[in-house]
């Protein structure tokens, strides 16, 4: 792997040389974007490049040029750790980066607790190029650290292949385009193919009614329909309230209460105790995270859950099974708001206002998010390409589609949680309802109008 | 006297620099930002504006935070009683002569060297599991019915004792560094004028350990408004009103919680000083309650 | 000395009604340690377990068999080895310095009335009462600032969080000791720097030894600090490579592997704790004056 290595940097090297033999420019380039015209005059690189520096043949993504970052040093704030399958993959393509293209790509492990000390590194010019976070907190709490990459994208032809809706978003909250999708996730109810072909369900559910019908159909083959642990109670009842009334309403709701005067939340609420009340819940839910959702690998007797598609892969390898993985949106109700969208997020990847070589940044960017290493990340990590010309594995069936149809994708709990003061309140709340603590939907309303 | 001068001075100059270059900034940094409104907790005083006393509105008047303090006074009196007396208990027979001492008293210990992270996920998946857990397999063996123990009513409890069952072990040892140091004779002069073991625990080894139980009061107040992994490991993704403590809704209000990004380290420097006076205030309490009388051995 | 008359009963021959005396002490805490032990023994069966078996209440089973192989993919994840020699010198130097610190300070503190003494005193409640993030953020945005990074910094800091409870910790055992002891020093001519060195530190040998206990795991299981401030991999030290691995096997669902790690950590911590409190009170009492 070394050697390997050093004979990638040493070709490297050579490029590096011939191109400033060519009287290619070798300088740091100092200017952002505009100045910058990435590489497609510059051709030479690697000929005999061994197969780790082949990028797919995607003409238009920068990294694959040649572009020449000889003595440039980017340095990455990671939220994953280097033993993680994330991880190793980003590692791998920092290695190939540098032998591709001359820069040293420097990676710091942060783990989960980056979110905690990347304001105070920012802050405090803390020598940072790229870092990696939730995109929402990126554009709305970083977004002044972080650089508006609108002109290197296009110049890249991100829209060709990027989930718009993102970047959609960030504008919406920011004003800008600072983070670039790296792993996207996208909320629904997942569901074991197997399971719905056994109870005979062969069109998916797109109503409430429907799913109601649905749930019975397998409660009748012998099945038990949904997995709910209390960590992601809050995520199942937003998601409902905010079929009926959308997010916003539902934000200025747990903002300002009211929710008993509110017709849809209580017909709302209802649906849901009368669906607990059916039985439709499995056994055991809500358990103690991980314990419901477990089953249905462990059990292969429960059918679905409503979560992200992390749930998926987490399953899988928590109960050492390999459950036929579907999709589906959240249905639509009666007389509620748009019901097209689903939850989605994404860990993206910013670049710092003080990087000094922005596009050197931006171009390892997009070697990471685009081609052989997305899928590689896709792969590996069973998660969801961030290129959508690359394939979901398997196990994400589904996700890239309803990514690709969503166009104003729902927060983490739909707004439930804008009020932060109460949100740890609306999820006990929230808990006693999948524990069948309410009777009727008046009552639920009236348990949150209490809080306020 | 002269001398002692210059000893007093040597010796606790080094703590009070201590202090200083450690403490002095950033509490005094915490206290100011507690009447300012503040989105980052290290942002640079220009962007501070002031807000008089509007944190402390803010946070008791939060109905969350109103039930952080409740759970952490429930963890402080029940949980403080529940670990002290079974920390003293077992100092007690461990240093009555019992054989196996050592042993004993690394294996009491022992649940403090693991990492809390393997220890909370014993707890939830192993002891109270619904279907599996050791509680609900011993209800099964004497014919009783399981009992959903993280459940929204259980939780706390189940949690709270889970945390008490790991600390015993750290105040037991300094209850048995404070009792070895009670001289025997003492003992041994009371065994001759007959007095049973209950009879000297009362009147001998519990007023000497006066000193070490007031030490055993403040590390406990400490540590429990310093409480946070064991709700981290209870409620694993988003925080829960029915195991919050004042140092989670902290961490929620200055570094955002899952789904939203608001941050208001403002009101988070609040929360740190009303922390803060709360043990200040236990402590001064604790003074006057339990009074040295310069008992010296 | 006292101890060590006691050590010696220990090995009397059984006395059996004064056993029975004991008995209902034993009994209360050999209950306890059952409980330990059987968390213990389900750590360890965990440990060689998939995630499967731990998920689904099989973790005595083994019907897949042992898997030894957690140890050996917990192993390979990090370079453990390294973070163990980070993290035994940061301890190490960590509890002594904050000892030079603490022993001197509750000394003069507890024995003497002089200016500051009362306001010093409090300052060491609200140092440990102020929660962490309070202290470490600002820190880190100074430093940060002023460019200062690594080792040293690492290691100052761990001293420095431990000296307020170290300090408290201490007050208590220096208060209690008779005065006939400085005095009997003052008449043999000894500096009083000097009897505190000598005489009334080792005094205080099992609080010393206690306070070290709690001060060195304290150091060896933190990650935050170690997280923030150590930044490259070869400063790293055991709590945050644990937490690494720890992350990185929940991510991917090996638990097994997970609790290996748990153990592969705890095995080396538990056998220093064992040395600690075994061998150094030995070591050191063995030459002390009195119980």
């Amino acid at each position: 792997m070394k050697k390997k290595f050093i004979s990638l940097l040493v070709t490297a090297a050579m490029a590096a040389t011939l191109l400033a033999g060519c009287g290619g420019k070798t300088e740091e380039p100092a200017a952002p974007a505009e100045t910058e015209t990435p590489a497609e005059e510059e051709t030479p690189a690697e000929p005999e490049a061994p197969a780790e520096a082949e990028t797919p043949a995607e003409e238009e993504a920068p990294a694959d040029g040649a572009a020449n970052y000889d003595g440039v040093t980017l340095t990455m704030w990671s939220m994953w750790s280097n033993t993680e399958p994330q991880g190793k993959v980003l590692q791998e393509a920092a290695d190939a980066f540098s032998a591709q293209t001359g820069a040293t790509v420097n990676i710091e492990w942060k783990g989960r607790d980056l979110k905690t000390i990347i304001v105070t590194a920012l802050e405090a010019n803390e020598n940072v190029d790229i870092f990696e976070e939730d995109y929402q907190r990126i554009a709305s709490t970083y977004s002044e650290f972080c650089l508006d990459v609108t002109d290197m994208a296009e110049a890249a032809g991100y829209s060709d292949f990027g989930f718009q809706c993102f970047v959609d978003q960030q504008k919406e909250w920011c004003g800008a385009f600072n983070s670039i999708a790296e792993q996207p996730q996208v909320g629904g109810i997942f569901y074991n193919k197997d399971i719905f072909e056994a109870a005979g369900i062969t069109t998916l559910p797109t109503t409430w009614d429907e799913f109601l019908t649905a749930c019975q159909a397998m409660v009748d083959a012998g099945f038990e329909p949904m997995a709910l642990d209390d960590a992601y109670c809050d995520f199942a009842l937003a998601y409902h309230l905010s079929r009926h009334v959308g997010q916003e309403a539902l934000g200025e709701l747990s903002l300002n209460g009211g929710w008993g005067e509110n017709e849809q939340i209580i017909k709302g609420a209802q649906e849901l105790i009368d669906f607990v009340n059916a039985g439709y819940l499995e056994s055991g839910a809500p358990g103690a995270f991980p314990e419901s959702q477990n089953k249905i690998g462990l059990t292969e007797k429960v059918a679905m859950i409503v979560c992200a598609n992390y749930v998926c892969a987490e399953v899988n390898n928590n109960t050492g099974s390999n459950i036929n993985w579907g999709l589906m949106n959240y249905p639509a109700v009666e007389g509620g708001a748009d019901s097209s969208n689903a939850y989605a997020g994404a860990n993206s990847l910013a670049i710092s206002k003080n990087c000094a070589n922005p596009q050197a940044a931006f171009d390892f960017i997009m070697f990471l998010t685009t081609g052989e290493f997305d899928q590689k990340m896709a792969d590996g990590a069973s998660q969801i390409p961030a290129d959508s010309r690359n394939t979901a594995p398997a196990i994400m069936d589904g996700t890239v589609e309803t990514l690709l149809a969503t166009n104003a994708p729902l927060k983490w709990n739909m707004g439930l949680t804008d009020n932060s003061d109460l949100g740890p309140q609306f999820k006990d709340v929230a808990i006693k309802l999948f524990e069948g603590g309410f009777k009727t939907g008046e009552e639920f309303a009236a348990a949150m109008d209490a809080l306020y | 006297m002269k001398k002692n001068k210059g000893m007093i001075l040597a010796f606790s100059l080094p703590l009070t620099f201590a202090l200083i270059i450690m403490y002095l900034y950033p509490v005094a940094r915490t206290v100011l930002m507690s009447f300012f409104k503040i989105e980052s907790v290290t942002a640079s005083l220009s962007s501070w504006s002031f807000f008089g006393f509007g944190n402390y509105a803010k946070i008791y008047g939060s109905p969350t935070f109103q039930d952080s303090l409740k759970n952490m006074g429930v963890i402080w009196l029940i949980g403080g009683i529940i670990t002290l007396t079974l920390a003293l208990l077992f100092a007690v027979i461990l240093t009555s002569g019992v054989r196996f001492k050592k042993f004993f008293r690394a294996a009491i210990y022992l649940p403090n060297v693991i990492s809390a992270v393997a220890l909370a996920t014993m707890w939830v998946q192993y002891v109270y599991s619904n279907d599996y857990g050791m509680l609900n397999k011993l209800l099964e063996f004497f014919g009783l019915d399981g009992v959903k123990w993280l459940s929204s009513d259980n939780k706390f409890w189940a949690m709270l004792f889970a945390y008490i069952f790991g600390a015993v072990g750290y105040y037991m040892l300094i209850f048995i560094s404070g009792i070895e140091r009670i001289p025997g004779d003492l003992y041994e002069a009371a065994t001759i004028d007959g007095a049973n073991k209950v009879q000297q625990f009362f009147k001998i080894t519990l007023p000497l350990l006066k000193g070490i139980i007031k030490t055993n009061i403040t590390f406990y107040s400490v540590h429990t408004t310093a409480f946070f992994l064991w709700t981290k490991m209870f409620s694993p993704v988003g925080t829960e009103a029915s195991t919050i403590v004042p140092v989670v809704y902290l961490y929620d209000t200055v570094f955002g919680s899952t789904g939203n990004t608001a941050r208001d380290a403002g009101a988070g420097a609040a929360v740190g000083v009303t922390l803060t006076m709360i043990i200040v205030l236990v402590y001064f309490v604790m003074n006057k309650v339990l009074k040295d009388d310069d008992l010296e051995f | 000395m006292a101890r060590s008359k006691k050590e010696r009963k220990m090995r009397d021959p059984w006395n059996w009604s004064k056993e029975l005396r004991l008995l209902p002490g034993y009994l209360i805490v050999i209950i306890w340690i059952g409980f330990t032990a059987t968390f213990l023994c389900w750590i360890l069966g965990a440990s060689l377990s998939t995630a499967k078996e731990i998920f689904s209440g099989k973790v005595f089973a083994f019907e897949s068999g042992i898997h030894w192989e957690n140890y050996a993919s917990a192993w390979q994840a990090q370079n453990v080895a390294k973070f163990f020699g980070n993290s035994l010198l940061y301890a190490v130097t960590a509890c002594i310095g904050t000892l030079l610190i603490s022993a001197p300070g509750a000394y003069v503190l507890s024995r003497f009335e002089f200016f500051a003494n009362k306001s010093l005193k409090s300052s060491l409640i609200i140092a440990m009462s102020v929660p962490g993030v309070m202290i470490i953020m600002p820190i880190f945005a100074l430093t940060t600032r002023l460019g200062i990074k690594g080792r040293i910094l690492l290691i100052l800091l761990y001293i420095l969080m431990h000296v307020p409870s170290t300090t408290t910790y201490l007050l208590n055992f220096f208060a209690t000791l008779s005065k006939t002891y400085e005095e009997a020093a003052a008449i043999d001519g000894c500096p009083p720097g000097k009897t505190f060195w000598v005489i009334m530190l080792p005094l205080v040998q099992p609080a010393i030894i206690t306070v070290t206990i709690f001060n060195f795991l304290g150091v060896w299981n933190e990650f935050f600090m170690a997280l923030i401030f150590a930044s490259s991999a070869d400063m790293t030290p055991v709590g945050v490579g644990l937490l690494q691995i720890v992350n990185a096997m929940k991510y991917t669902g090996d638990y097994g592997g997970l609790f290996a790690a748990v153990v592969i950590v705890f095995l080396p911590t538990f056998l220093l704790y064992i040395f600690l409190s075994e061998k150094i009170i030995a070591g050191v009492t063995g030459g002390g004056i009195k119980g």
